[in-house]
């Protein structure tokens, strides 16, 4: 069930929130048991067989936990086996649902072998879900998790406004408080809840939907050996970056204002992403529970181990005294492999492959200029004025072409859209608006821009689209901004907020700004539409 | 050592990172508050402290200071009194 539908909205939410107010005036456990019930009914609730799927995977992980727990300090070797045994475990489901087809067909393509491709259908929300497995069995391992209860774990794991694409939580965050939340209602709690979800609703259907039906068409030609003009490629490309951001942080919102409803605060995922300044900046802004995952449990201890073993060795380690191995053993490799590692969690496909790829690389280049800047620029503070403005663009411009191979069918289809932006394939706009730009018609005739016979309407309609969502997420404050007094989510300083004329307050100009934000959100549901994130 | 110690020698294995001469951190300094201190410095910046005061901290140890406060109260607690060098 999406939460951007009316089965969702007018079934689903009434009566879980109803449920779990009314028991809970009565016996807290049985609003607990209530959430629980309600989260693997929402679950069930696209293919039942989820359900099946997922229950033995949670009481395995539950079992190996009460191992870690009870063993963890007399038996370091049954500690350590259950530990891989659990990560093996989790990796392995999670590789036979998602990555098996992927691998076969790939064995088919090196050894032009003639395996049959297994079909698998992927259980919903498995990468997020077995992500979060995997950092409890560590964390009960390393003591950070002193106690849990099956019934807690159940619900640390189905609880459903982040169940299917996150943000990815921490047990150690989220069940203190579900244990210190009350089960009355809370009219503070409801207001905080449901302006997140209604600003997240409307960047989803509005913002994310509407910027879609320009991306598409391009994205299909370019598939299909149609090649796009500059134009066309830009507003493809500027337009995927914009839709996936409002996408994916309108579903944030969403599930953030679920989970308020039941006083629980989610950890924020997104600050502003493409105001980012370089691109180490950008992954602390984008899909931030993700960032925290992948450098807790991939690049710190594997980094860690690198640093450690060249010290040891008497190798120089990177500081005043670079040197290219240092930085290729140190840097290069942990960052490009934990980035791998990123794009192949996102999709079994080459595309997704090679995005992470590219951005381990981005990162690399932006560590190894951050070295070498120390040479080059000794005065920190000139050299920042100075550097920001070109950052920004540069990290723009560096996200916007990583995001051709997230959205593009092939690795083709990515390369034909990137000709395409760099003028590979010419430049033509529609005539119904070339020729009605006065003196500039010529202008643009004289630099190489073709008419052609496309829609004009659907030319302007699109850039005017991309301005207006650009402007947004460039210029305005964010929802967590907004919101920022009322801890809208774990990690938002108070006073980070916006200008106060922007700042959410439950005043009646609040009220009526998000009825009309909510009404025009609701009314605009009329297509299915699912959230990008919720096919990993 | 006293805080004090340990924060002077930390601020000089930081400042050498991050080539800024000009860090001194305190023991409620945070990740945040230093810029250009990421991942990487801040990995580095971990091993440069194991090596100097012969202590080694836990991966989830690592991942979980809060501040700058507690990486010198967990030297303080694992560490034999050594003399850094100089």
């Amino acid at each position: 069930m999406l939460f951007n539908s009316y089965a969702f909205i007018f079934g689903f939410l009434p009566v879980a929130l109803a449920g779990f107010y009314g028991l809970g005036r009565v016996r807290r456990a049985w609003a607990i048991l209530w959430l629980i019930a309600v989260s693997i009914g929402f679950y069930a609730w696209w293919r039942p067989l989820n359900v099946l799927l997922i229950a033995p995977s949670i009481l395995i992980n539950y079992a190996l936990a009460r191992v870690l727990q009870r063993y963890g300090d007399s038996r370091p070797g049954l500690s350590r086996a259950a530990l891989l045994g659990g990560i093996g475990f989790n990796v392995v489901f999670l590789g036979y649902f998602k990555y098996l087809t992927f691998l076969e067909s790939t064995v088919n393509d090196v050894f032009s072998a003639h395996l049959v491709l297994t079909h698998v259908i992927l259980p919903l929300g498995i990468s997020f879900i077995t992500f979060q497995k995997i950092a409890f069995l560590i964390d009960v391992q390393a003591g950070r998790i002193k106690e849990f209860t099956l019934r807690d774990y159940v619900l640390f794991v189905l609880f459903f406004p982040q169940l299917v694409a996150g943000p990815i939580v921490h047990y150690r965050e989220m069940m203190p408080q579900f244990h210190a939340a009350s089960t009355r209602f809370d009219a503070g709690d409801a207001a905080v809840g449901i302006s997140l979800f209604s600003f997240g609703l409307f960047k989803k259907v509005v913002f994310a939907d509407t910027i879609a039906l320009y991306v598409t068409p391009v994205y299909a030609a370019a598939a299909s050996g149609r090649p796009p003009g500059l134009f066309d490629a830009w507003l493809a490309a500027l337009g995927f970056t914009l839709q996936v951001y409002f996408d994916f942080s309108g579903y944030t919102d969403m599930a953030l204002g679920l989970a308020r409803f039941f006083g629980v605060r989610l950890p924020m995922n997104f600050n502003s992403p493409l105001k980012a300044r370089n691109i180490i900046d950008f992954w602390l802004r984008w899909h931030i529970t993700l960032t925290r995952f992948l450098t807790a449990y991939i690049y710190n201890p594997l980094s860690l181990a690198l640093t450690r073993r060249r010290v040891a060795r008497g190798r120089p380690v990177l500081g005043r005294q670079a040197s290219l191995s240092a930085f290729l053993t140190l840097l290069l490799f942990p960052t490009v492999l934990t980035m791998f590692i990123s794009g192949l969690w996102h999709g079994a496909g080459y595309t997704f492959i090679l995005w992470g790829l590219l951005h381990g690389v981005y990162l690399s280049v932006n560590h190894a200029w951050r070295l070498a800047r120390q040479h080059l620029f000794p005065q920190l503070n000139a050299y920042a004025r100075a550097a920001r403005p070109l950052g920004w663009a540069l990290t723009f411009v560096a996200v916007v072409v990583s995001m051709a191979l997230f959205r593009a069918p092939s690795v083709a289809a990515a390369v034909t859209l990137w000709r395409g932006m760099a003028g590979g394939f010419g430049a033509d706009m529609p005539n119904a608006v070339l020729l009605h730009l006065g003196g500039l018609t010529a202008w643009l005739r004289a630099a190489g821009i073709a008419g052609s016979l496309t829609s004009g309407s659907a030319f302007v309609h699109g850039w005017l689209w991309i301005a207006a969502a650009l402007g947004l997420a460039l210029l305005a404050p964010n929802t967590l901004e907004i919101l920022a007094p009322y801890a809208p989510a774990l990690g938002v300083k108070p006073r980070a907020g916006a200008a106060p004329w922007l700042s959410w307050r439950p005043s009646a100009g609040w009220a009526v700004a998000l009825a009309l934000v909510s009404a025009v959100g609701i009314l605009s549901l009329g297509q299915l539409s699912t959230f990008i994130y919720w096919q990993f | 050592m006293t805080e004090q110690d340990i924060l002077a020698v930390l601020s000089r294995i930081l400042g050498e990172l991050l080539g800024d001469d000009a860090i001194a951190l305190a023991m409620t300094t945070t990740r945040e508050d230093v810029p250009g201190w990421d991942s990487f410095a801040y990995i580095n910046f971990i091993v440069g402290a194991e090596t100097e005061f012969g202590v080694k901290f836990k991966v989830a140890e690592v991942e979980s200071f809060p501040d700058v406060g507690a990486i010198v109260r967990a030297i303080q607690a694992k560490g034999p009194p050594l003399h850094p060098a100089p």
